[in-house]
């Protein structure tokens, strides 16, 4: 014997979203998924039908890096997008800035769980697109954003405070930074490059840096350029260890670019 | 009822086309064994034949029957120009403006990195040698406007200037016929950043 509950679903119909395209990817003959970043959703993943049709309206406009208006609605995990409209404003991203937003949008969807609203993440986002088409290096903006990402995403990264005691961080000492536990100010005998005793399993598995590092990423000061070499390091070991074992294709491409 | 082995194959290798699930794949092989049996003969031919037959062209890069295809074979074409296209059917499209004399270089797909295309799965490196060839003076790429069809172009044009080459990218902007009220916004919006100097 079956009851049926009357539970309203409610009518899950969001009108005029802004949203970024992350990366679309052909579905059966004529249509396209659409992995969407969201202001007020997070990620999710529509279906744009018959969006590959040669006279398709949305065809030219499921393009990445472009603030757009969307409209979806459905319950499951794939939504139905309905509409996609420019919303003005354009980020021409050239050359290697293009490659860095392939990179930022390679990041979002390995790391941001789907349906997970980051408003201030939008922001950021957003930010950084429009910094890549400017003056401003790109490896700064890319340090950014991913200190951003991390910290939005809940992994522990106080670059203000040690791990552990809460202690300040102190500009002139060394530290060693540990992903998902924070910095350790190093012992002094691997300070001074001479082998350690093993004095705790933390200074061995973390990443070495200037407490001014830690201490100018904090602040956004990138002009020191050991603290812009050191946060690229420090960067690059937490993402890949939240990335697992599966490489970034970005990071490949480029790599494989060079040997040509 | 048990399905016959050779059909269940036929079933499953028709799933190898784009777009076709199992449901999809059965109503095709019934179709083929049932109502069209001539058809699948000319089917399956084809294929062989395709098979054995069709290469790449070791210049162009392009589909071809010979070692090297008839449009780089035929020797009308201005060996200094080359201009670089995503697939075959871009090639055809800019043979049909019959505006463009040079040769070809297909590199049958485009650079995008969040699907793991890399410049190995594009020839890439055939193209670096096709283009220095001695005789190619100027390279223009015509690979789409889309973001991965940008992020080729940029690389490729990199690789190329670095090789001592001229290149230049096909514009953009309002189409033939173009009334502005109807275009897209991005376009207009590209066609004005992009705008060019009365001459």
């Amino acid at each position: 014997m079956y009851h049926f509950v009357s539970m309203k679903i409610p009518i899950s119909r969001q009108d005029q979203q802004p949203v970024y395209v992350l990366h679309t990817y052909p579905y059966l003959e004529t249509s396209l998924v659409v992995e969407l970043f969201t202001r007020n959703f997070g990620r999710v993943a529509t279906i744009a039908k018959g969006a590959r049709r040669p006279r398709s309206a949305m065809r030219g406009m499921l393009q990445s890096f472009q603030p757009l208006v969307a409209t979806w609605s459905g319950k499951s995990e794939l939504r139905t997008l309905h509409e996609i409209e420019w919303q003005g404003g354009l980020h021409v991203l050239k050359g290697q800035a293009l490659i860095c937003g392939f990179y930022l949008n390679e990041l979002m969807l390995r790391l941001l769980p789907r349906e997970d609203p980051h408003e201030a993440l939008f922001e950021h986002y957003q930010q950084a697109l429009q910094a890549l088409t400017g003056e401003e290096a790109q490896s700064i903006v890319l340090r950014r954003y991913e200190i951003r990402l991390l910290q939005e995403l809940g992994y522990a990264l106080s670059l203000t405070q040690e791990a552990g005691s809460g202690d300040d961080i102190d500009a002139g000492a060394l530290y060693s930074f540990v992903p998902e536990y924070g910095a350790v100010k190093a012992s002094p005998q691997s300070a001074n490059g001479s082998a350690s005793n093993g004095s705790g399993l933390q200074n061995k598995s973390g990443i070495q840096l200037r407490g001014k590092t830690l201490l100018d990423m904090a602040q956004d000061d990138y002009t020191d350029t050991q603290t812009l070499q050191q946060s690229k390091q420090l960067m690059r070991t937490l993402i890949n260890h939240h990335l697992g074992d599966k490489p970034l294709h970005t990071r490949q491409l480029l790599i494989d670019l060079q040997q040509l | 009822m048990q399905t016959p082995t050779a059909l269940e194959h036929l079933i499953e290798a028709l799933r190898c086309l784009p777009g076709v699930g199992p449901k999809s794949a059965q109503r095709m092989a019934y179709h083929l064994l049932q109502r069209d049996r001539k058809g699948a003969e000319s089917l399956a031919l084809g294929l062989h034949n395709a098979l054995e037959k069709i290469h790449h062209c070791q210049q162009c890069n392009n589909f071809s029957e010979t070692e090297t295809c008839p449009l780089c074979a035929s020797g009308k074409r201005d060996p200094q120009l080359l201009c670089v296209v995503e697939m075959p059917t871009d090639l055809l499209m800019l043979e049909q403006t019959q505006t463009y004399t040079g040769m070809y270089f297909v590199l049958m797909g485009r650079l995008s990195p969040l699907d793991g295309v890399g410049p190995k799965e594009i020839n890439l490196d055939r193209l670096l040698k096709r283009a220095q060839d001695g005789e190619v003076q100027e390279v223009i790429l015509a690979t789409n406007y889309t973001v991965e069809g940008e992020a080729t172009a940029h690389y490729v044009g990199e690789l190329l200037k670095a090789r001592g080459l001229k290149v230049s990218r096909i514009a953009r902007g309002l189409p033939m016929g173009g009334e502005i009220e109807h275009v897209d916004v991005g376009t207009l919006a590209q066609a004005m950043l992009e705008r060019n100097a009365m001459r």
